[in-house]
């Protein structure tokens, strides 16, 4: 991987960006320093403006701070953190695969004391500091999806999407309001909320399927199958709307779609969780 | 034909000019009509033509082969569309073209691969299949054309894209999850796009005119209205008994869903689970195959519930405790299974009848 500290020497003002993440490159790089997405290859956005999340390449390595991820397998990849001496990480006990002995976890301590639970078990958020390597996997085929966040940005995830997140950012959640998000999310009525203030961040998600991702202008709409959604910028609003399924008999149903409307960025996976209307 | 833009000879099914892309227009008779209306129940044509016609040249039109110069044509393995050598994807059903077929020593035939965004052409509309490991069929509907899918498959759609029901002759016989199976319609302009929540592939399968398919059910994502829809009972089923507890298990589904394209072709996406592998029986070929596997099959293929049992002391031959339960299916004509697919409820209860069906001991 390059070495941040001999970029600035050779020919200075030749650089890739990142179409991912916007971060610049030296111009020899093969996949992007900051998110491992392949600079190689051109991107695949489809005529609906779908951008397929990068398909980071096997063993790529980014860095973030002090530390470096590496991200391994395809079908259900795993993402390795060699973290450095004063960085830490954040993530979901649930999705932890391996760690080093001598890494230590602790509690993240979240605001007003409010209790989540996942699958029936208490929803912790767990802290691992660095040095030392610690490992993570989603128990489903999918993709990583890795969002680096600089100062001021605000991003929505789905609840349980997240894979974790750099200390660097701050986390929290929001209830998601009004009886018909009760369909929203499923089993639960929460987003994730993640916010960098002044230093730069990671943010890695874990989308079921492939993960595509769009940017809406202001005042675009665009209707979500709610199990579809992934995250989106905070400017990004969304509100669930129902079509009435008449099938001729019993009444019909309903059928709850979510009206996403910019501007920003909204990331939908092609593997949803389905939840079925009354 | 010619492309009204360059005037180049094109291909009575081509969507768009091979040589300076651009969209081809057709005069009104030949577009395809929307019968949406009048969805005919027919019976299925169990004498079609040539069950294999699909897969060796069906739009192969004598025409379709001129426009195109000898010794730049090249055929589809997947669908057998006759286009030009230089295309890299079939227009009618995505496959690459460039790589060759590949055929296990058994006989069977794996989806060709496709490039990721390859796009489907259908009347002046297209359908861009997205993604590798739960792939999304996007597609970009043409002011007049309309497609049909099940309610629980749509991703996502544009605000201006029309849904709307349809109604199905006794659709109330078939239920989704516990939910009525709703069959729903899209209108275009605009786009919509569908997936399925298990890894696997989509399947582009154009039907030629007269030709018709038997799909297991809940696996269809969408068709476009020149294809009609219907269904018929399996007749594939066994009961077990437990107790007081007496169950009727349907290991290909109560129903099978047919789509025929009545006079235009048509386009029909499935998805399935895992890989996709596909071989032709010839007449009176018979294969046994895990009932669940099963994605599709010509009409002309018959099917037959078929049973194994070991000849142990114990398990008595009429206790029906221990057997494998597979479908028979013989020829002529295509099948096609999945690599993954559900466990066949009710394998190893105590079974009271069944439908039609051989077996064997050993």
């Amino acid at each position: 991987m390059t070495d941040p500290s001999k970029l600035s020497t050779g020919e200075p003002l030749e650089r890739i960006q990142c179409q991912w993440c916007q971060s610049m490159n030296e111009k020899s790089a093969l996949t992007c320093r900051s998110c491992g997405a392949p600079l190689d290859i051109r991107n695949l956005v489809s005529e609906s403006g779908w951008r397929e999340a990068p398909r980071i390449k096997d063993m790529t390595e980014f860095h973030f701070s002090s530390s470096t991820c590496q991200v391994e397998g395809e079908i259900v990849p795993v993402a390795e953190i060699n973290l450095g001496a004063g960085d830490s990480v954040f993530f979901e006990h649930h999705i932890m695969l391996w760690k080093e002995d001598s890494v230590p976890l602790t509690v993240l301590q979240l605001p007003g004391g409010m209790t989540r639970a996942l699958a029936g078990m208490p929803f912790i958020i767990s802290v691992a500091t660095g040095p030392g390597r610690i490992a993570f996997s989603r128990d489903a085929t999918g993709e990583l999806v890795v969002l680096p966040l600089h100062p001021g940005m605000e991003m929505d995830a789905r609840e349980h999407a997240f894979l974790l997140a750099s200390h660097q950012i701050d986390y929290s959640f929001v209830r998601v309001k009004g009886f018909a998000n009760i369909l929203f999310g499923g089993q639960g009525m929460y987003m994730d909320r993640f916010v960098t203030r002044n230093t730069p961040g990671l943010l890695m998600l874990h989308g079921y399927g492939n993960v595509f991702e769009r940017t809406l202008k202001a005042g675009e709409s665009i209707m979500l199958e709610p199990g579809a959604f992934l995250y989106k910028d905070s400017s990004v609003a969304m509100q669930v709307e129902f079509q009435r399924l008449g099938t001729g008999f019993f009444g019909g149903s309903n059928m709850a779609l979510a009206r996403m409307t910019g501007p920003g960025r909204v990331g939908i996976q092609s593997m949803y969780v389905h939840h079925h209307t009354e | 034909m010619f492309c009204t833009s360059c005037g180049r000879a094109l291909g009575d099914f081509a969507n768009f000019c091979g040589s300076c892309g651009a969209r081809v227009k057709r005069p009104e008779a030949m577009q395809e009509s929307a019968p949406v209306e009048s969805l005919p129940v027919q019976p299925p044509p169990v004498e079609s033509p040539s069950p294999s016609s699909a897969l060796a040249s069906p739009p192969s039109s004598a025409e379709a082969k001129a426009a195109i110069p000898a010794g730049s044509r090249t055929t589809c393995p997947w669908c057998g569309t006759v286009t030009d050598a230089k295309e890299l994807s079939c227009p009618r059903c995505g496959a690459t073209l460039s790589a060759p077929a590949e055929i296990s020593e058994t006989g069977w035939k794996q989806l060709p691969g496709r490039k990721d965004m390859a796009k489907l052409q259908f009347g002046d509309s297209f359908c861009q299949i997205e993604g590798l490991y739960v792939p999304v069929a996007d597609v970009s509907l043409a002011p007049n054309d309309g497609i049909y899918f099940t309610h629980h498959v749509l991703l996502w759609k544009d605000l201006q894209v029309n849904m709307t029901t349809m109604s199905l002759a006794e659709a109330w016989k078939r239920m989704f999850a516990g939910l009525p199976l709703v069959m729903m319609q899209a209108q275009g302009p605009g786009h919509i796009a569908f997936s399925r929540d298990a890894p696997g592939e989509m399947i582009a399968l154009p039907l030629q005119p007269g030709e018709s398919i038997d799909v297991r059910e809940h696996l269809f994502i969408l068709a476009t209205h020149s294809v009609s829809y219907d269904w018929f009972m399996t007749n594939i089923w066994y009961s077990t008994k437990s107790g007081d507890d007496q169950e009727t298990h349907y290991p290909v589904g109560a129903f099978m869903d047919r789509f025929t394209a009545p006079e235009s072709p048509g386009l029909l996406i499935l998805h399935a689970s895992g890989n996709v592998l596909v071989r032709e029986l010839a007449p009176g070929e018979a294969l046994l195959v895990k009932p669940t596997a099963l994605i599709f099959k010509d009409p002309t293929v018959g099917m037959q519930l078929h049973f194994e049992h070991p000849r142990t002391g114990f398990s008595l031959w009429g206790s029906w405790g221990n057997r494998y339960v597979w479908l028979r299916l013989w020829g002529p004509g295509r099948v096609a299974v999945q690599s993954s697919f559900e466990r066949i409820e009710g394998e190893n209860a105590y079974m009271t009848s069944c439908s039609p069906a051989t077996q064997h001991q050993w």
